[in-house]
């Protein structure tokens, strides 16, 4: 190849492939789990993670005792116990509820896995020596092109053979299949599912610890290799076909090729760009590429609904609640006040998560997305444009809504678990945008000087602004629910079929309910914004989405007013037990595991059954 | 006087053809059943009737209109009622809340956002319930009824916007012999006060033979008999298809 | 054999099952006749485990195994073969079987590939084809032989000749048949009535979940204006 250009490409494209490479290594074990055991597995970017700190551990002493290969071999296989441990110990638990369920405990699982990894290894990123052997570069096309990245590309292809000879010529590959496709069937002639899933965990996990293991030599093993990858992981599985092996190798070539020379060509966008892709993949073809159209779940599934048997919040109760609220704020220091304001901004958030994920079964894991629109509109319009508060906070709602209402026309037209993923892209792809554009967003630095009005900058006044706005919002909400709308929402939720047969357009009425809810989530975001006196991309990040859905399960699925109690139970948490301990994280991810297993009709919902127990036992 | 008008209607899944050809009547106030052996059509041609599938061929009139490729939801509104085998109700509301539902759906007021649902239409919703015997439960939350009562809440629901056709997919699965009897003698009772015309497909022939005015037989997408109860029960070709054939026997 | 007693199974609300007998022993076939919505399927289904009855009794060679998941009810020697087949259309011939194969059970000879394709010759002939391609006698056929693989002593049957032509049907009786020259028991969930006269030593005839008639078939035969009602028109 003479021509300079074309060997530029080419060796930009071999860049691509080894990056393809290693999120193939990760993705087609997530696909395999989802297509057998239909767990969206968000553990997987932990796995991964561990497999590059257990290398590093066992190969960082040049010549330990295992060698350099032998050291990411056994870091894989260790891994893999771990896939099997969370599958045995957990997950198994959760086989056949509510579909969604199982995420939430396997992010749980991310949780402790971040909080473990921070205890053991440290905070630093720790690089991995060079692998023996593979240290230099080849000529290729006339460039020098690193040995290693070529292994990287032999493993990725030698790995995709090896995985498609396991699955397409042994028997318990054949039992995969059979069971991507059946797995009640091949339990009815005699294979036991919960072994054949532990062994498809082992597969999954053995699989991503390689990938982080193989990646140590190149980049430093890191805190946050586990969301970036499990994120990239996720848009592979979806466009290529959740389940489809073939389909993880196809999407991951596509969208490593999409990285490397998406910097070249929009090095702001990269990130916003495959989010781009995703959504379009999920819109024009919903299966994925290569994947095969999943039979309707029904939303309902999503979450477990009670019959919400009778159960509401006495009136008297809710008052002097009410009452007791407003008087701390007269008789706490300035930190209860900061705190209370905390929770009234969170109490919305998770109201208006509530609102659609309740009702309307709608369960988002991408609506800190509407809440940073409303904290970055609110902060660019006073910081930048010295707007007032008022109109700040107003425009912020509006600025959200649209978000919601241009978002969620795409996203209702999934359900279930497709629904979530796809919320997930969108919200990656502001939260990517407000990292990346740093001329209008500030990037990392975030923007500053988001102070309330003068009037309101007593923390005493801006606690009551915050409690009697957030306050009148939740009451707003809450009537709407018991309004039509309201009641249509909870319609489509528990019969879509009855729905159609009355006159109701359901995905209509799903998408408006998704535009408010995001409107009310942009309020609550503008007031963080304003008692925090600033914005970071960190307010859209998924691990806010994912706090939101914790409230609102700690709060329980029955009631609205469970939402507020959600949200102050877990900034109670966090400020208590954050002052104990640095592993604040681990304990959040625990609670999770536990709210699943245990209680999964959250707080409000379990003191509600027991008082409906004891009103039925009295009578 | 014919009210809807069934021609030529197929539909075929894969290879296989589901419906081939089907064509009938239906009157005012006139109770059709729909029989056959498994896999013989009959959910097929309802739900094309009531919207959930599209035909590859035939036309379907109501009055004159044509309603091959309206939804569901539109055909709800040009009065096609529809309840289903396995009884779709709102589980999380009351009995009286199923229907203040499908009256607020039926008069548009879905979008709603301030006056409370539990207010609109009560008298209405109640009357509606009486008619069906349900009143007396009219507080109590579908998710916890009995089988049979859901029914019947079903029947209420599809029944508040004034149908003028009532398709009905196996109306009594599932329910004790008595409160069959009870469910389809209501039925016709109200298709014959309303002019109403009901379509359903049902296994127990006992509810078949005791209030259809007319059977259609349906085998393999095809009718084979049609007519009153009495000539379809001495019809030779449909006991052979209830009984079964074998090649080289019978 | 196969021992049910008290049998009560629920969809939700709707009661299927009402306090089901059957007795079925060593060698027989035993055919549950009924139209649709009877209750047979549900019967078969709370046999292997698919569904779980509220109450009742299961016994299988004497020992209880109601509430067993469907596993382990299959590796005590029960086959099932589904109404839908449920054949892994991804899967080639070939390879169903495989996913249907278990150890043979002691004393008795284990069904082989080989000994699959002299019963059902023309799966023979395509075994490497994908199940996908297959007509549904040749699908209905594959279910069974997959079933065999797993080498039941009892294989439950839900409506083998359901949309079959006659010609095929005729064939499927001539199998179960041959199965039970080769000492098998079966439970036959059938409409056809002839179809069940051709292979049934004794029957059950169901309605609305119970059971309203039993006997040899020759008993029914002579007897049939009593109880046909349940079946045809």
């Amino acid at each position: 190849m003479g021509n300079p250009a074309l060997s530029f490409v080419a060796i930009e494209l071999l860049t691509g492939l080894a990056t393809a490479a290693v999120l193939f290594l990760v993705s087609c074990g997530l696909s395999l789990i989802f297509g057998v055991t239909r767990i969206v597995n968000f553990a997987h970017g932990s796995f991964y993670m561990l497999g590059a700190y257990i290398a590093y551990s066992l190969v960082s002493r040049a010549g330990g005792p295992v060698g350099f290969w032998g050291g990411l071999l056994l870091a894989s296989a260790a891994v893999g116990l771990i896939g099997v441990a969370m599958e045995v110990f957990v997950l198994r638990r959760l086989y056949g509820g509510p579909e969604l369920f199982p995420l939430l405990a396997t992010f749980g699982v991310v949780l402790v896995v971040e909080d473990a990894v921070l205890a053991i290894w440290g905070p630093q990123d720790l690089l991995g020596p060079r692998a023996p052997g593979l240290k230099g570069a080849i000529e290729v096309f006339g460039h020098r092109f690193p040995s290693y990245e070529l292994f990287l590309i032999a493993l990725g292809v030698g790995v995709a053979g090896g995985l498609w000879l396991l699955v397409h010529r042994t028997r318990w590959g054949t039992l995969v299949r059979a069971a991507t496709q059946d797995w009640e069937m091949v339990g009815a002639l005699g294979v036991r599912q919960a072994t054949l899933f532990t062994g498809v965990f082992f597969v999954g996990a053995f699989l991503a610890g390689l990938g982080g293991a193989v990646q140590l030599p190149l980049e430093a093993a890191d805190h946050q290799m586990d969301l970036s990858i499990i994120i990239e992981a996720f848009v592979v599985v979806v466009v290529g076909g959740m389940g489809s092996i073939a389909g993880a190798f196809l999407a991951s070539v596509i969208i490593g090729e999409l990285q490397t020379f998406g910097i070249l060509v929009f090095p702001k966008l990269t990130l916003v760009l495959i989010f781009v892709v995703m959504a379009v993949v999920l819109v024009i073809r919903p299966q994925g590429l290569l994947g095969r159209p999943q039979p309707e779940a029904g939303m309902n599934r999503a979450v477990e609904v009670g019959t919400g048997a009778g159960f509401q919040v006495p009136a008297v109760l809710l008052y002097t609640l009410c009452a007791l609220v407003l008087a701390v704020p007269l008789v706490s220091g300035n930190y209860g006040r900061v705190v209370l304001t905390e929770v009234a901004t969170l109490s919305l958030f998770a109201a208006s998560l509530y609102f659609m994920m309740g009702p309307g079964g709608l369960v988002s894991f991408g609506h800190a997305a509407y809440f940073g629109l409303g904290a970055y509109g609110v902060a660019l319009l006073v910081a930048k444009l010295g707007w007032g508060m008022a109109a700040a906070l107003a425009a912020a709602g509006v600025l959200a809504g649209v978000g919601a209402l241009v978002f969620g026309w795409f996203c209702v037209r999934l359900s279930g678990v497709y629904f979530a993923m796809l919320t997930l892209a969108f919200a990656q792809m502001v939260w990517a945008a407000a990292v990346q554009w740093d001329a209008l967003t500030g990037g990392d630095n975030g923007v500053l000087g988001v102070w309330p009005a003068p009037w309101a900058g007593n923390k005493l006044v801006f606690c009551y602004l915050a409690l009697g706005l957030c306050g009148g919002c939740v009451a707003l909400l809450r009537r709407v629910l018991r309004a039509p709308f309201g009641y249509t929402l909870r319609a489509g939720r528990d019969s879509a079929l009855r729905c159609d047969a009355i006159g109701i357009d359901v995905r209509r009425h799903q998408w408006l309910a998704f535009s408010l809810a995001g409107l009310f989530a942009g309020i609550s975001g503008g007031l963080y914004a304003l008692s925090k006196g600033g914005v970071f991309p960190t307010v859209m990040s998924v691990s806010r989405s994912i706090d939101a859905i914790v409230m609102v399960l700690l709060g329980g699925l029955e009631t609205m007013a469970g939402s507020p109690v959600g949200a102050a139970v877990f900034t109670g948490l966090r400020e208590q037990i954050g002052s104990l301990t640095d592993y604040w994280r681990a304990v959040v991810g625990a609670i999770i595991i536990a709210l699943v297993i245990a209680f999964p009709r959250g707080i409000v919902g379990f003191i509600g059954a027991r008082a409906a127990r004891l009103a039925q036992g009295g009578r | 006087m014919s009210l809807l008008t069934v021609n030529g209607l197929a539909k075929s899944f894969g290879a296989v053809a589901a419906l081939n050809g089907v064509s009938f009547e239906l009157g005012e106030g006139e109770i059709l059943a729909l029989i056959g052996p498994n896999g013989a059509g009959k959910t097929t041609c309802l739900n094309i009737l009531g919207g959930q599938l599209r035909p590859e061929r035939g036309s379907i009139r109501l009055n004159g209109r044509e309603l091959v490729g309206l939804p569901a939801r539109r055909l709800c509104r040009l009065g096609v009622g529809r309840t289903f085998q396995i009884a779709a109700v709102f589980g999380s509301m009351t009995v009286r809340e199923n229907v203040q539902m499908a009256l607020i759906a039926g008069r548009r007021r879905v979008l709603g956002l301030w006056r409370p649902a539990g207010a609109l239409y009560v008298e209405e919703a109640i009357e509606l319930l009486e008619r069906v015997g349900m009143a007396d439960q009219a507080e109590r939350l579908c998710g916890l009824l009995a089988y049979g009562d859901l029914k019947r809440v079903e029947l209420a629901i599809a029944l508040a916007n004034w149908p003028v056709v009532l398709l009905m997919d196996e109306p009594t699965a599932g329910m004790a012999p008595e409160e069959r009897r009870a469910l389809m003698r209501l039925s016709a009772e109200i298709a014959r006060e309303r002019r109403m015309g009901i379509l359903f497909t049902e296994h127990d022939m006992d509810v078949v033979f005791a209030h259809a005015d007319r059977i259609i037989v349906l085998d393999r997408g095809e009718i084979i008999a049609e007519g009153a109860p009495s000539r379809v029960r001495q019809d030779a070709r449909v006991r052979e298809v209830y009984l079964g054939q074998v090649a080289g026997a019978a | 054999m196969l021992s049910v007693r008290g049998l009560n199974t629920f969809y939700g609300q709707a009661h299927i099952l009402s306090d089901l007998e059957l007795e079925v022993a060593r060698g027989e076939v035993v055919v549950l006749l009924g139209r649709n919505g009877a209750g047979k399927s549900t019967t078969l289904k709370s046999v292997i485990g698919l569904v779980r009855p509220v109450c009742g009794e299961i016994r299988f060679h004497g020992r209880s195994i109601r509430g067993l998941p469907p596993y382990a009810v299959s590796r005590l020697g029960i086959g099932y073969v589904p109404e839908e087949r449920r054949i892994f259309t991804e899967l080639t011939v070939m390879e169903n079987l495989e996913v249907g194969r278990r150890p043979a059970r002691p004393g008795a000879p284990g069904w082989t590939v080989d000994r699959i394709f002299a019963l059902f010759p023309n799966l023979g002939e395509m075994r490497w084809r994908g199940a996908a391609m297959m007509s549904g006698g040749e699908q209905q056929m594959l279910a069974v032989a997959r079933t065999l693989m797993g080498n039941p002593a009892l294989l439950l049957l839900d409506e083998p000749s359901e949309g079959l032509a006659p010609l095929i049907v005729s064939r499927m009786a001539q199998m179960v048949r041959e199965l039970k020259s080769e000492g098998l028991t079966v439970v036959l969930a059938e409409q056809n009535l002839r179809f069940a006269a051709l292979v049934g030593d004794r029957a059950y005839v169901i309605e609305k979940g119970r059971i309203r008639h039993s006997g040899t078939m020759t008993q029914l035969a002579a007897d049939e204006p009593s109880w046909a009602a349940y079946l045809a028109v």
